[in-house]
């Protein structure tokens, strides 16, 4: 479960992220809509921990980030706009690779289904990371995220650049995980995008959190225009 | 910290260097201008040392060689001594090209080291020699440099580094794993090749491998191991401070330039300035000023040879220099070779305080340039450092008074006052003279001489760990 109380963050007179208050449950996709600069990056950059917060808590399973920032490192995942990982490497050996990091030894084989889970073609597992499309790089880092089996999950841009079919897919994968318990957040651009794969959508604007909707009380096309009136 | 993360980054790292060309394209460069230099190194030793023992033999013949005569004839005759490179200085020619490495002795001179490298070649080597030890030294760090400019910084640029610091390592454990993996290429490519090139050269210039040659390998095995580790937490450290892989090339290419330019250049300029040693014109003539003042033996009214004179006649109850049972113009020669040699020594031992002041201010400034800390300790252990050069100074001149005293005292008891100079004495009395050779300085005494470059270095290694421990605490890095 993710929340956050109060979660400010300011740098100088600048306050990128001002008094947030939201929770996640698990089993939840939670979009934030928002412009470049609303505040959505840093929302997640404060519940990975990569920066601390100027007031207020950011809570994982009810542990404060700022405090543990190690321990908290276990529950979650995150997925960045454009996965890059090593490009030398190939699909298997970059999932092997951070696996082990987050502390888990997999077998081949069970790699191999972990890339299948997250939708890439056994023919590409042994390539290298270099030949790979962004969505199939996108794929490995969804992998990367399952196979940690974490409780969280962060989104950060993440169907950014990727062809509808590849969009599709990722959402399917989503929803499966989120189906399986996971709490997720998603910061996006793409309304539609957060209407089909979100249960609630959050729109931010200079760093505040404007409005929360149900995502199945609102039309993809009404949800546009909120958003286009709010930001 | 975890040790597993630290391997399996480390291990990563090691893949990802050998996977691509670059860093074996470089290498091969390096392993080829190393192999040219140690051939070249040992090409220039062995003919160097071949040549000076043809010399030697040579000069010993005339020695031996001369006929029956006048001792004091045949301590103006002189002889030369050889000073032959250490086995190790083909691989760090140190200071052994400036320095020489043969003294004519005389009697009632002290003639400077002559026969230096520099001395006789064209202005070319000012600019520096190709040696094994230059490559390590220099061309190393640059290769570590442009293997390891981006491992940190280039997974900031691309996001790596955030999806790594989401999974259970730590950004100290991402350091340190780097690090160990970059110092892994680093050993593994060039330590079996510097072990190689020390016992290879040592054995073919020195015909073997003695329990010294042995400890000062492994020291420099070791020396260069830890150069190597500091390098690269400086590499890695640089590259964690970047924001992109371009700004941490520009800082690393920046910190090489000053030290492997600036600080040596500083700390040597800053030396000399501080601590002004007399040029040679001035240090012989102050030697002769003290000589002077403290007695001239021609001068028949020289306090200090009149107050000699009555001693001596006193000594052996006559009343005349002809009534002596030995001859005094022996032992007036012997007093002015004591008085000479006491002066020189002291104006000897006094610049030679200067010139160690001057290398103290170079080897205080290894605290800040590990470039100045490696660079000392690898000459020391090569046989090629300052130390050497003044041992065999120092072990010349005594050699010379003790040879020049052995002939005085033949002249005091052999040759009579009267006539002297018409008289000769046997050639066996100076064929049983013993021959110099240099004794090189222990390994002890070196490391001992080179103890605060070796604290400066030990002391890197832990200002890089220490850096690094830094670096991973702070989350504005992380980004």
């Amino acid at each position: 479960m993710l929340e956050a109380i109060n979660l400010t963050k300011r740098y100088g007179s600048h306050t990128a992220l001002n008094s947030l208050n939201l929770k996640i449950q698990p089993g939840e996709i939670f979009a934030l809509l928002g412009q470049n600069g609303a505040g959505k990056t840093t929302t997640i950059n404060l519940f990975l921990g990569f920066t601390e917060p100027t007031e207020g808590t950011a809570l994982i399973n009810g542990i404060s980030v700022a405090g543990h920032p190690q321990e908290i490192k276990k529950y979650l995942a995150y997925i960045p706009e454009t996965v890059m990982l090593y490009p030398n490497l190939t699909g298997l050996e970059n999932l092997k690779y951070f696996s082990s990091l987050a502390g888990f030894d997999y077998s081949e084989k069970e790699l191999g289904e972990l890339l299948a889970t997250a939708g890439l073609q056994s023919k590409a597992f042994g390539q290298r990371l270099a030949g790979y499309s962004k969505g199939m790089r996108q794929k490995v880092g969804i992998a990367i995220a399952v196979a940690k089996k974490a409780k969280v999950l962060l989104l950060d841009e993440p169907t950014s650049g990727l062809d509808p079919k590849a969009s599709n897919e990722f959402s399917r994968i989503i929803r499966s995980l989120a189906g399986n318990g996971t709490a997720i957040l998603m910061a996006t651009h793409d309304i539609f995008r957060a209407k089909e794969v979100a249960s609630r959508i959050g729109i931010m604007k200079e760093g505040n959190l404007q409005s929360v909707i149900e995502a199945a009380s609102i039309s993809a096309n009404e949800l546009e225009s909120l958003y286009l009136k709010t930001v | 910290m975890h040790f597993n993360f630290i391997t399996i980054i480390a291990r990563q790292e090691w893949t990802s260097i050998f996977r691509s060309k670059i860093p074996l394209a470089l290498f091969t460069v390096l392993l080829l201008v190393s192999l040219l230099a140690t051939f070249t190194g040992w090409q220039y030793v062995r003919k160097f040392n071949h040549q000076q023992k043809t010399a030697h033999q040579e000069v010993l013949d005339q020695w031996m060689n001369q006929p029956n005569r006048h001792p004091h004839r045949v301590a103006h005759y002189g002889y030369m001594v050889f000073r032959e490179k250490s086995p190790l200085s083909f691989f760090d020619f140190g200071l052994d090209s400036y320095v020489g490495n043969a003294v004519f002795l005389e009697a009632h001179r002290q003639n400077t080291i002559n026969m230096s490298e520099a001395g006789f070649s064209n202005g070319m080597l000012r600019f520096g020699e190709l040696s094994m030890a230059m490559v390590l030294q220099l061309l190393v760090p640059l290769f570590i440099i442009f293997i390891g400019f981006q491992t940190v910084a280039g997974l900031k640029q691309n996001g790596v580094l955030k999806i790594m610091l989401c999974q259970r390592a730590s950004f100290l454990d991402i350091l340190l794993g780097k690090t160990a993996g970059i110092t892994g290429v680093v050993w593994i490519l060039f330590l079996p090749l510097l072990l190689l090139c020390l016992m290879a050269g040592n054995l073919l210039i020195a015909g073997g491998i003695n329990a010294d040659a042995l400890t000062r390998i492994v020291l420099l095995t070791i020396l260069y191991a830890l150069y190597f580790l500091i390098i690269t937490m400086l590499v890695v450290t640089v590259s964690a401070l970047s924001k992109s892989s371009k700004n941490a090339l520009m800082t690393l290419v920046l910190i090489w330039m000053l030290f492997f330019i600036v600080i040596p250049k500083t700390a040597q300029t800053l030396g000399s300035s501080l601590h002004t040693a007399p040029d040679k014109i001035a240090f012989e003539q102050a030697i002769e000023a003290d000589v002077s003042k403290q007695g001239d033996s021609h001068d028949p009214d020289d306090p200090h040879f009149s107050q000699l004179k009555a001693a001596t006649l006193r000594k052996y109850g006559v009343d005349s220099i002809a009534a002596l049972p030995v001859n005094y113009g022996a032992l007036v020669m012997q007093e002015g070779e004591t008085i000479s040699s006491g002066i020189f020594n002291k104006h000897f031992d006094n610049l030679i305080g200067i010139y160690k002041s001057q290398n103290t201010v170079s080897s205080i400034h290894a605290l800040i340039d590990p470039y100045l800390a490696i660079r000392n300790l690898s000459m020391n252990l090569s046989g090629t450092d300052f130390d050497s050069f003044t041992a065999f100074q120092k072990q010349t001149e005594k050699y010379r008074f003790e040879r020049t005293k052995k002939l005085n005292e033949i002249h005091l008891t052999r040759i009579k006052y009267q006539n002297d100079s018409k008289q000769k004495v046997s050639a066996e009395n100076w064929q049983k003279q013993p021959d110099f050779t240099f004794q090189p300085v222990p390994v002890s005494r070196n490391l001992s001489d080179a103890s605060l470059s070796l604290a400066a270095l030990l002391l890197w290694v832990a200002a890089g760990f220490g850096a690094l421990t830094y670096v991973s605490s702070k989350r504005a890095y992380q980004l």
